[in-house]
């Protein structure tokens, strides 16, 4: 007879271990299924923020997370998109904005419109037809109840200690058990975590083991066969520094990620402060030099709160082994780049909740998981590469390398079609979606040298209405978008409303 | 603006003109001129007298209208196949163009059948498909649009005549401005530096030049294979039938389904049209001779044959690549998988929409071919897993073909497949090429692999109450079943080949 899964044993600490938690709770405790959670000491620094895309909302959704009070109790700001600027010396900058879809037309993609416009000479960029950039520029948030269907949505940047601890309540007033713990010793039996040994000695079976230890990889990294494989190659940044600056005034819709000669500093808007972040390789700078430079490239005075720490880019051979199944960045880590942190673990978690192990001595599901996550990482990573590849910072050595390196193959492909054809090849389990990739590489300067050839099927006046007629849309749309400040405001005063109205 | 694109298309059957009618249609003459040369001396092949859902894109995209098309090819609908005989004899099941269960549950639905069935619950999981009950029942009528409600839980294909969509799509294709030329090749010339095709020379000795060939030559691939010399990959010993022999018989029930039999030696279909029923018999010559074969399927009509049986020879596999210098090949040209899942006119079409998204210029650049490539690779090899799947998890014992199939070696990629289901009930998702997760459960289940186990997501609810939801869903569905139009009636009314004039859509949903 089979054995069911009858506990499962999160390891780890911060917001993966307590959204691996807070799911796992909504999904099988339901089944009976107990769920604990083994705490262990925190990564984060007090000047941690989380930048999460717009997809973060489904999985509140999923664990009954009134967004409310990320604005009450994590200094959010909803963010439309991310500023890239300095990538290059020749180009201004531009957004990389949270567009659901792409933009609507005539069933063969805006895109390939705007192609054909501009090489006939419109001279309005990319961005001005993207709903989310323009209300990044404008300052305003993608978000109108009363108007069905946006096309654009806010990601959130997120204090990342405050959010940890309103999912880690959450959870446990749901019924979660909890040990903060160190780990003194792991027991593996073949490919098997047969019990871990906790500091004051308490030893913990489980079925299945959730590494949500981040980096550490607390389980995983033990496990055969899950060893690193780097990606350094690819991407060159090692090192992180984090700080914060004073709070924004009035808050900007959009976070900012500008290159410098040695790799790029973000800029991270939260409610009362901003979190600065630097990322560089150490082989061009040190990181006193960072911090040094960082008030200027910054453009602010920086708080005495810097950490730094190194950035592994890295994915692991097997993310599943046995019992042990490794999710966001215990599986693999990249730079914080794209923001795409917390989406990874919520892609992880929906994954282990659809492959779910039926039985607690066999794992064949593992394999799948493997090839989904690694999937996941390489189309993510190429991404975050495609950065560097294009940018047009020339005669700085870093920059002449990025550029002029050879770029993995899966990202190749999509360079060179787009390059042709305006179009991009998606592969199964992306996180950036085809408007995503467009703005990314008509951002950097990448421009494709033909159409779809249907697009000369429209009549010229036509096609001048359409793109004109977006414009319009986008503008009566944006105008009808709150500034950021007054988002906010209006969240938390609803929400003091509803107290005051519950006594 | 530089001199409009010349193409031309060799062979004038479903895949000719299939490409010239979207080329024409879908591209402006500043961009592309079309010519289609055929000869009405070579037969054309006619496949797919069943077809799969995706191609209501294709005419949709191409401006077809669906009442007029199917009048014209004397067409019925599809709502999918049923498979007699494969999982053992006596055994059937439904593959549905449709979801098992509510439309956006079928993540989880097939778990919970599985829990309700080891709970004691009799229903087949094909009680939950809308399709599967409509098409039993003979019943169809146009799936509502709206993505929430019950009733777009399928969706649709045709049965039609093949040689008459071709025949349709031909007068269309002509009043749009492509030009036909009757006579057959003599010799293909080759620029002598880069291989490229520059024209063919006819018989009449007219040379037709282009800058773009495509290849409909069917079987012979004359210019893709004999020209350009594209080698064969074969998959025979997965796919192992070589033969089909054909013959269309008296107009039979109006069933909405393809059928599918399993035979000694291979398979047979029945494809009932407006005006006749298409029968034929797949088989492998390995196991059977033809001219036995020819009798087993005249043996085996229900209804008086209406012409002499017609023999078919080939064999399954693609050429290595579909486009190679600046030639395309379209439908046989470029490979060949039996008509088990009804995708050959599938595969021509995805080629064509290919093509126009990524035509090129003059010159070929190779990042646009490669794209295409790649994609139609992929498209051929997730069809042919598929199709290998249901010869692979059959369970008769009876005859040679079945035990050599039950036992043979199967891309690593499938067997992956199987073993995951098998333990598990999952399966995996992909983005591009045909068969969601629901057709795949429907041959797992069908031909008896019932998993081991399932998801315990699947039991989050107390076992009395999922019994009867299930049974509330499927009451449900049968209800909603009774009320549509039979499926006879309704192509009368819509679409009957005597009707000069047909009713608006909207007047023929529920």
């Amino acid at each position: 007879m089979t054995r069911r899964v009858q506990q499962v044993v999160v390891v780890g600490a911060d917001a993966p271990a307590w959204m691996a938690a807070a799911a796992l709770l909504r999904s099988v405790s339901g089944a009976g299924i107990r769920v604990r959670v083994i705490e262990l000491p925190t990564l984060l620094h007090p000047a941690d923020a989380y930048s999460a895309l717009p997809e973060l909302a489904g999985f509140h959704h999923r664990i009954g997370l009134d967004e409310d009070l990320l604005f009450s109790l994590c200094k959010a700001v909803p963010v439309a998109g991310r500023r890239f600027s300095n990538w290059s010396g020749a180009t201004p900058p531009f957004i990389h904005g949270y567009d659901r879809a792409p933009p609507p037309a005539a069933g063969l993609g805006f895109t390939q419109l705007w192609i054909k416009g501009r090489q006939r000479g419109l001279r309005t960029d990319f961005e001005n037809f993207s709903l989310a950039s323009v209300a990044a520029k404008a300052g305003r948030v993608p978000a109108a109840p009363k108007v069905a269907d946006l096309h654009a949505a806010f990601g959130y940047n997120l204090d990342a200690g405050a959010y940890s601890a309103l999912l880690r309540h959450l959870t446990m007033r749901g019924g979660v058990e909890s040990t903060a713990a160190t780990i003194a010793d792991v027991e593996i039996e073949g490919d098997r975590v047969v019990t871990v040994t906790l500091d004051d000695g308490e030893r913990v079976e489980a079925d299945l083991f959730v590494d949500a230890s981040g980096p550490r990889a607390a389980l995983i990294g033990r496990m055969p066969g899950a060893d690193l494989e780097s990606w350094r190659g690819w991407l060159p940044c090692d090192r992180v520094l984090v700080a914060s600056a004073r709070g924004l005034k009035p808050l900007p819709a959009f976070s900012q990620i500008s290159a410098f000669r040695h790799g790029w500093t973000g800029l991270f808007p939260l409610q009362g402060r901003t979190a600065v972040i630097a990322a560089y390789d150490s082989r061009e700078t040190s990181d006193q030099a960072v911090l040094d430079d960082l008030p200027a490239l910054a453009n602010m005075s920086i708080a005495g709160d810097a950490v730094v720490s190194d950035l592994s880019q890295a994915i692991r051979r097997r993310a599943w082994v046995g019992n042990c199944v490794a999710i966001g960045d215990s599986a693999f880590s990249l730079e914080p780049l794209d923001g795409a942190q917390l989406h990874i673990v919520h892609y992880c978690i929906s994954q282990l909740m659809t492959l779910f192990p039926v039985e607690a001595d066999a794992f064949p599901e593992a394999e799948l998981y493997d090839r989904i996550i690694r999937r996941l990482a390489v189309n993510l990573r190429d991404f975050q590469v495609a950065h560097y590849k294009l940018n047009r910072r020339f005669d700085m050595p870093f920059w002449d390398r990025c550029r002029d390196a050879p770029v993995p193959e899966t990202l190749q492909r999509k360079l060179d079609l787009f390059a042709a054809r305006g179009r991009v090849p998606l592969n199964d389990d992306e996180i950036f979606q085809e408007q995503d990739w467009e703005s990314l590489f008509i951002g950097h300067g990448l421009m494709p040298q033909s159409y779809d050839p249907r697009v000369d099927a429209i009549p010229e006046q036509e096609h001048i209405a359409q793109v004109q007629a977006r414009l319009n849309d986008i503008v009566g749309l944006v105008e009808g978008m709150a500034p950021v400040d007054d988002f906010i405001a209006g969240v938390n005063s609803e929400q003091a409303a509803d107290v005051k109205a519950l006594g | 603006m530089s001199e409009p694109l010349d193409i031309v298309i060799l062979g004038g059957g479903t895949a000719g003109w299939m490409a010239a009618t979207a080329l024409v249609s879908l591209i402006p003459p500043t961009r592309c001129r079309v010519r289609l040369v055929e000869s009405e001396e070579i037969g054309i092949v006619g496949v797919g007298e069943a077809t799969f859902p995706e191609i209501r894109n294709f005419n949709d995209a191409v401006g077809i209208d669906e009442a007029e098309m199917m009048r014209a090819t004397k067409a019925a609908f599809k709502l999918g196949i049923q498979f007699v005989d494969w999982g053992f004899k006596g055994s059937n099941y439904i593959h549905p163009f449709g979801v098992h269960g509510p439309v956006g549950m079928d993540h989880i639905f097939h778990h919970r059948w599985l829990r309700a069935r080891g709970l004691g619950s009799k229903r087949e999981i094909q009680d939950y498909s809308f399709a599967a009950l409509a098409a039993r029942d003979c019943r169809f009528q146009l799936p509502e649009t709206r993505s929430t409600a019950l009733e777009s839980a399928y969706t649709y294909a045709y049965h039609f005549d093949a040689g008459l969509y071709a025949v349709y799509l031909r007068v269309l294709a002509e009043q749009r401005g492509v030009v036909r030329t009757e006579g057959k090749v003599r010799d293909v010339i080759q620029d002598p530096e880069t291989g490229n095709i520059r024209s063919l020379l006819l018989e009449s000795g007219e040379a037709i030049s282009g800058d773009l060939f495509i290849d409909c030559s069917g079987f012979r691939s004359l210019l893709l294979g004999k020209t350009l010399g594209v080698g064969w990959e074969d998959w025979s010993k997965w796919l192992p039938c070589d033969r089909a022999v054909a013959v269309p018989s008296e107009r039979d029930e109006l069933s909405p389904y393809t059928r599918s039999t399993a035979m000694e030696a291979g398979w047979r279909w029945r494809i009932p049209l407006q005006h006749r029923t298409g029968n034929g018999y797949v088989f492998s010559t390995g196991f059977i001779d033809e001219d036995e074969a020819a009798a087993s399927l005249m043996r085996s009509l229900e209804t008086k044959a209406l012409a002499e049986p017609r023999m078919l020879k080939f064999q399954a596999g693609r050429r290595l690549v579909n486009w190679e210098k600046n030639c395309v090949a379209v439908g046989l040209a470029g490979g060949f998988l039996e008509p088990l899942e009804s995708t050959s006119i599938y595969l021509i079409q995805v080629a064509i929409m290919q093509l126009v998204l990524l035509l090129p210029g003059k010159i070929v650049d190779p990042r646009l071919r490669d794209e295409f490539n790649r994609l139609i690779d992929l498209q051929y090899k997730r069809i042919r897993d598929f199709l290998i799947l249901h010869y692979k998890l059959n369970r008769r014992d009876d005859a040679e073909i079945w035990r050599y199939a039950a036992a043979m070696d199967v891309p690593e990629s499938l067997t992956r497949k199987i073993e995951l289901f098998r333990h598990s009930a999952i399966i995996e998702r992909y983005r591009d090429g045909l068969f969601p997760p629901t057709s795949w459960l429907s041959v797992f289940i069908g031909q008896g692999l019932i998993p081991e186990r399932y998801s315990p997501l699947a039991d989050t609810m107390p076992g009395d109450s999922l019994v009867s939801h299930l049974d509330a869903f499927h009451t449900d569905l049968v209800d909603r079943v009774e009320e549509m139009r039979r499926h006879d009636r309704f192509i009368d009314l819509y679409c009957g080949a005597e009707l000069s004039a047909a009713p608006s859509a909207t007047e023929m949903r529920l």
